[in-house]
């Protein structure tokens, strides 16, 4: 049982380590909040907060503007006490939610289908992390930490887009659409990740029980599922909050239409403060049309490894969703490590992540220096925004070539270790 | 490359003079290098270059023997370093091929310079009592010329014009004849002696002086100088005696054909692509040491015309000098009055006030003067309030209490103020009683006044050091729990003045302080119109950076950036207006310096004229620039212009960690495929990498992978420990403050061995030339950090971004080293020496003998800092320069175990 010891030895370290920082360092948390790389309006824990006391208050909690989430998780954390007087159990809470996507990463991981599907196996299938490494991977990531400390509600976005993922990958197509459901729910675009998903399914289904149902049928099956599920949290919310169309349009319709332009660090903000408004709406509609659009052209591209065009719209969701924040970077790198096989594949592993490391420190100096300071401005920290984002596609980019050409390699063996040239 | 047949073929044959260029061994070029770098120096006027180096007979003594070897490369001008380029080129080249590097350095820098040096101060000053000084290197131009002159002879002894037969060795004569006649400015002495001993040379005499080739073999196998050095002409390859003639007589031999330059054929062609030990393991630190120079050059220019601005003023609201200053007559009465006032409520202390320390010094203010101010104030109609405040660092309790009063502004709506700040005792220590007085004169004579837009704050401090602080940080509520917060305040504040006096005599110039904590500079336009106003407006002079005599020199401007630089770097607060700029609230303080006719009405017309300014502004000081260099009171570079040598420094550590994460990845994948083409000593080399390599997996497709998961750790780790010493430094007591250093510089001593020797421990055995692939990526992921914490910091702070990149230039440079085992002990244990004098707490106490203080001081000067200025020098000292130390001195470290 050594690997079960490991996998406890660091879900115990990362545990203690997140407490530790909590206790040792009191201000920190609060600190993480107010950054706007890590807290956006749609995840901000202190918008929540507001959300909450009006909650608890029997005033609607989407009155003043300020709240933008699912009214779900207000009798959640209505549970907990306090954050401000008992910081802990939340804190507790956060880790725990933290160590569950562990988990679930770890069954995906176990569930080899990064190495080996129905249609596609890997060359290097030797060339792995074992669940526990990754699992280290994603809890010891600083962006993880730091998400977990701001206890941005993103936490649970990513839970659900885990679960469903993991779902997937051993089988469990219900359970996954369900997951998939409530990660919809609580914000929209991991909806995006439906067909991918259930794909994924499908080729489980087939792989284990050798029998090829039709796959139109089985994804609308699945999708009925998924309906039925975002239904059903839908209507649970209308139990929490009355009015249906105000809860409706200050969460799903401030995520669709943008109405909030803090700075963060995508690449919506700065382009929608530019734009004249009598273009907005045609740029709105673009914008989302550019994000939707991978998912086909990915899902068609790379049809034999459908985890693989999971972790690739992750990383496209990170740079282009309307309010990214850190967390979103976290999650795809997450799924990183579980093709340690195409790392030598890759070839601007060291470049990309400079310049993510750059973009890192220099981004909350350029902040300070705008808003603080007084001697930047704006342009200062989009400059930084750019690099993170161009670092993030670089590293995707690179992430899709090292797939493609393995599969290319798969299909030519003949041409392995060669140089090619990609037309 | 095909001319057309009926044109004749080009004499000058540009691809012929590029790879002839291309093939200069080394000695050649290094020559060539120092000649044009010498040239490079003298364009610089600090230090006559020429007259440290020349060969001047009254100035050479026991000590200054080094003319006799520097000479030959320092040259009078551009045209002179050319001329004189041009001819040596080919015959150094030839020389050295012929003779090899090894040789040509012994003799070039030992007896070749030295035997005409000798022999033309021996003629000069002793037989014709003169006194020329000479340079160049036409010295050895002659002498090489004089050698093969005397080889020529030997197979060619005349050659004949008519019927004349004139002997070919007399050439270099009539050279030097006709040199002499046709240039100005030239030895004839001087290249007579290079000629003669050219002949000497020619002739075999000095044989004496060449090294045994024995010796020279030794030292070549040795240091392996063949693979390690490029273009170098060993003493196998050299071409001896095939011109038959030096240092062994061998007369018969092919007579040489001055176009093809034989020698130098052997050194293979260098196709940068093709060989990846230049790409990968040369190119970086040769391109890392020029952007080091870069660098530095670069802040070297900036004092030129050409690179800086004269300063301007910005914002038009601003209006510097347009008011006229009503502060005179009998408002001086009321000053002396005041004066006298408090005078006698001071009396006692105000003799010897050398206390540095806030509470423990002398003048301590007695209550009664502060409630002497206060009821000053209120007479004159102000609402007055106090603060008391208290700060522990260090083991030191700094307590005080400020008084500050405000005049509502009878045009305005108290939402913009200005703080006009007096201290009872200056930046210097000094009791600043005239300040006080003058601020008191000036709120009696402001509130008169109704053009006021602003609110004005007169703020009545203890000391400069905490009580700006306490009061800034309780105005925007940020205060600690040990200080009171306001029970007065106004609006947002637009800026600061803060005023010193602390002498009864006049005083002749104005000296302006800006630097703001952590190296945040005021606005450019609130220094401008200070200097305006004072020089322009009322005659005095302004100063800054305690440039008393500033005569706009080059030196002076480079002496001001600097001295600039350094208060920055440091980040501490210069004065009681440093504390206001973490706010954003733009303050300087005007110091009064020298003795002069300037009474303190002049002062007080200053002070109210630039308030009358900053009560025009219609917004926030905005408009002008927040990152600049000072280096006259009307000069200066903005960050455009100085920010890339502080980034080309940083970005050399970037450089390094890219070659050298390529070099873990790709160089021992990609050399067998070019190890056919690469020349023999290099297939040794990647021989060696491969066996490196295969311990780890290597790929089909020639890329290795990495074993990430130590030097992670290893580098993670150091700077999460640099926390520790930050720790402690900042929460001893002042009295262990020495000891601590002390302690740490014996720590830094150990820590580096011990990690090396772990490291060395837990390392796969490979063959000890090679470096294991995790020092590589060890070294490559700290310079990494350090390059972005340094480029991040250079547009924060970016002094301190610059000096600490030159205290870590080094470690670019060490590596393990990888020679025989003696060597390399000898290089480590020297390499760690110099890394320890370069370690932080070393860099500190070296700095503080130097600049003539305690280092406890320092440490409670940096300590209060963090406490109560919100320092946080010392955490890029500690976490981003001290664990790059460690790691540097740990990878020199385990080359000894």
């Amino acid at each position: 049982m050594l690997v079960d010891r490991r996998k406890a030895a660091i879900f115990g370290a990362a545990l203690v380590l997140r407490l530790l920082l909590w206790i040792l360092f009191p201000s920190l948390p609060d600190l993480l909040t107010g950054r706007v790389e890590v807290s956006t309006p749609v995840n901000s824990f202190k918008r929540l907060q507001e959300g909450l006391f009006m909650y608890t208050r029997n005033v609607s909690p989407y009155d003043g503007g300020v709240f933008h989430q699912a009214p779900l998780l207000l009798p959640i954390f209505s549970l907990l006490p306090n954050a401000r007087e008992y910081p802990l159990p939340t804190a507790i809470f956060y880790s725990l939610v933290d160590l569950a996507n562990a988990n679930a990463l770890v069954t995906i991981s176990d569930s080899g289908q990064a190495l080996s599907g129905r249609l596609h196996s890997s060359l290097r299938k030797h060339v792995r992390y074992d669940g526990a490494a990754v699992a280290a991977w994603f809890l010891f990531n600083p962006f993880t930490i730091a998400t977990c400390l701001s206890r941005s509600t993103n936490v649970f976005t990513t839970s659900g887009i885990l679960y469903a993922i993991s779902n997937a990958a051993s089988g469990n197509s219900v359970n996954a659409m369900l997951a998939l459901g409530f990660a919809s729910y609580l914000s929209i675009y991991p909806a995006l990740l439906f067909i991918p998903v259930v794909l994924l399914c499908y080729d489980q289904r087939v792989q284990k029980k050798k029998v090829s149902t039709n796959a139109a049928v089985f994804a609308v099956q699945h999708f009925g599922i998924l309906l039925g599920s975002v239904a059903g949290l839908l209507g649970i919310s209308c139990l929490v909050v009355g009015d249906f169309w105000q809860f409706v349009s200050a969460t799903y319709g401030f995520q669709l239409l943008v109405p909030d332009l803090t700075p963060n660090v995508g690449l919506w903000w700065y382009f929608f403060i530019e734009m004249f408004d009598s273009f907005r709406e045609f740029f709105l509609g673009v914008f989302w049309l550019h994000l939707a659009c991978y998912v086909g052209g990915l899902t068609i591209r790379l049809r034999r490894q459908p985890l693989f065009v999971l972790t690739a719209l992750l990383g496209i969701f990170a740079i282009f969703k309307p309010y990214p924040s850190i967390s979103d970077a976290s999650l795809y790198f997450a799924f990183l490590p579980l093709y340690r096989h195409l790392f030598s594949l890759m070839r601007y592993t060291f470049f990309a992540v400079s310049a993510l490391l750059y973009a890192t420190l220099l981004g909350p100096a350029f902040y300070h220096l705008w808003i603080y300071a007084g001697s930047g401005n704006a342009n200062f920290f989009y400059a930084i925004t750019l690099v993170w984002s161009l670092g993030l596609s670089i590293l995707l980019a690179d992430t899709v070539f090292a797939a493609l050409r393995e599969e290319w390699e798969q299909d030519n063996p003949e041409l392995r270790g060669k140089d090619v040239r990609q037309v | 490359m095909t001319t057309p047949a009926a044109l004749p073929p080009l004499p000058f044959n540009p691809s012929r003079v590029r790879s002839y260029i291309l093939r200069l061994p080394l000695f050649t070029r290094l020559v060539l290098l120092a000649i044009f770098a010498f040239w490079i120096l003298e364009l610089q006027k600090i230090w006559s270059v020429v007259q440290w180096g020349s060969l001047t007979p009254d100035e050479i003594g026991l000590g200054s023997m080094y003319r006799l070897n520097t000479y030959p490369f320092i040259h009078m001008g551009f045209f002179h370093t050319l001329l004189n380029i041009l001819a040596l080129t080919p015959l150094l080249e030839r020389f050295e091929a012929e003779h090899g590097t090894l040789t040509s350095v012994a003799l070039f820098i030992g007896p070749l310079s030295t035997l005409p040096a000798g022999l033309y101060l021996l003629v000069e000053k002793v037989i014709l009592h003169r006194n020329t000084p000479v340079i160049g290197a036409s010295v050895w131009a002659f002498l090489l010329l004089g050698s093969e002159a005397v080889r020529t002879f030997k197979s060619h002894p005349y050659f004949s014009i008519g019927s004349y037969k004139i002997p070919t060795w007399t050439s270099p004569l009539l050279a030097c004849v006709f040199a002499s006649v046709l240039i100005p400015n030239t030895s004839f002495l001087g290249h007579l002696c290079a000629v003669l001993v050219g002949y000497l040379l020619g002739l075999g005499y000095l044989k004496v002086f060449v090294p045994p080739e024995k010796i020279l073999r030794w030292i070549e196998g040795k240091l392996n100088l063949l693979g390690r050095l490029p273009h170098y002409v060993s003493v196998d390859q050299k071409t001896y005696g095939r011109y038959g003639v030096l240092p062994t007589a061998n007369p018969v031999g092919d007579r040489p054909t001055p176009l093809s330059y034989l020698g130098s054929t052997q050194l293979p062609t260098r196709n940068l692509r093709r060989n990846p030990h230049f790409l990968f393991i040369r190119l970086p630190y040769l391109l890392s040491f020029l952007c080091i120079v870069v660098g530095v050059i670069w802040l070297l220019l900036l004092p030129l015309n050409e690179y800086s601005r004269r300063t301007y003023i910005s914002e038009n609201a601003l209006l510097p000098g347009q008011v006229h200053a009503y502060f005179s007559g009998s408002e001086q009465n009321i000053f002396r009055g005041y004066k006298k006032e408090l005078e006698g409520l001071l009396i006692g202390g105000a003799g010897d006030n050398g206390g540095e320390d806030g509470v423990s010094g002398e003048v301590e203010v007695t209550p009664e003067a502060s409630e002497k101010v206060q009821s000053i104030l209120r007479a004159a109609g102000l609402k007055v309030a106090t603060q008391n405040y208290e700060y522990t660092s260090a083991g030191i309790t700094h307590q005080g209490q400020n008084t500050y009063a405000i005049i509502n502004a009878p045009r305005g709506d108290a939402t913009e103020a200005i703080v006009l700040v007096a201290a009872w005792k200056t930046a210097d220590g000094e009791l600043n009683t005239n300040g006080i007085t003058l601020a008191l004169t000036l709120a009696r004579y402001f509130k008169r006044w109704s053009l006021w837009s602003k609110d004005i704050i007169f703020l009545i401090t203890p000391d400069s050091k905490s009580g700006t602080q306490a009061w800034i940080d309780a105005y925007h509520d940020m205060h600690p729990p040990s200080v009171q917060p306001l029970p007065l305040k106004s609006g947002a504040l637009q800026g600061a003045l803060v005023v010193e006096y602390p002498f009864d005599h006049r005083f002749e110039s104005l000296h302006i302080v800006y630097d703001g904590v952590n190296g945040q500079l005021p606005n450019l336009d609130l220094f401008n119109t200070a200097v305006s106003i004072a020089g322009g407006q009322m005659g005095i002079g302004a100063v800054l950076q305690e440039m008393w005599d500033h005569d706009d020199s080059y030196e002076a401007r480079l002496e001001t950036i600097l001295r600039g630089m350094i208060k920055q770097g440091f980040g501490y607060a210069t004065g009681a207006h440093s504390s206001f700029m973490p706010y954003h609230v733009d303050a300087i303080t005007l110091q009064t310096k020298g003795e002069g006719w300037q009474d303190e009405m002049a002062l007080g017309r200053t002070v109210e004229s630039l308030c009358r300014s900053l009560n025009n502004l219609l917004e926030h000081l905005h408009q002008s620039f927040f990152f600049y260099l000072l280096m006259q009171s009307n000069r200066f570079v903005s960050i455009g212009t100085y920010l890339p040598s502080a980034m080309l420094i940083a970005g050399n550590f970037t450089i390094m960690a890219i070659a050298l994460w390529m070099r873990t990845g790709y160089y021992a994948g990609s050399s067998p495929s070019t190890s056919a083409s690469a020349p023999a000593d290099e297939k040794k080399e990647t021989a060696q990498k491969e066996k490196d390599a295969s311990p780890a997996k290597t790929d089909a497709s020639g890329v290795m992978e990495r074993q990430l998961a130590l030097p992670l750790t290893f580098v993670v780790g150091l700077h999460l420990l640099g926390l520790l010493p930050l720790y402690i430094f900042n929460n001893l007591s002042h009295q262990y403050f020495a000891s601590a250093v002390y302690t740490c510089i014996l720590a830094d001593i150990l820590l580096p061995l011990t990690l090396a020797a772990l490291l060395t421990h837990h390392s796969p055995s490979t063959s000890t030339n090679a470096i294991p692939q995790h020092y590589l990526l060890i070294k490559s992921l700290s310079l990494l950090l350090l390059g972005l914490f340094l480029s991040t910091l250079a547009t924060l702070n970016f002094s301190l971004s610059f000096m600490i990149g030159l205290l870590c230039a080094p470690l670019t440079f060490t590596n393990r080293t990888t020679s025989t085992s003696v060597l390399r002990h000898i290089f480590s244990t020297i390499g760690l020496v110099i890394l320890n004098v370069l370690s932080p707490p070393v860099v500190l106490v070296g700095g503080c003998w130097w600049a003539g203080v305690s280092v406890e001081s320092v440490l409670t000067l940096a300590a209060f800092g963090w406490d109560v200025w919100g320092v946080w020098t010392q955490v890029v000292v500690w976490c981003v320069w001290w664990p790059a130390w460690v790691i540097g001195c740990a990878l020199l470290g385990s080359s000894v175990f």
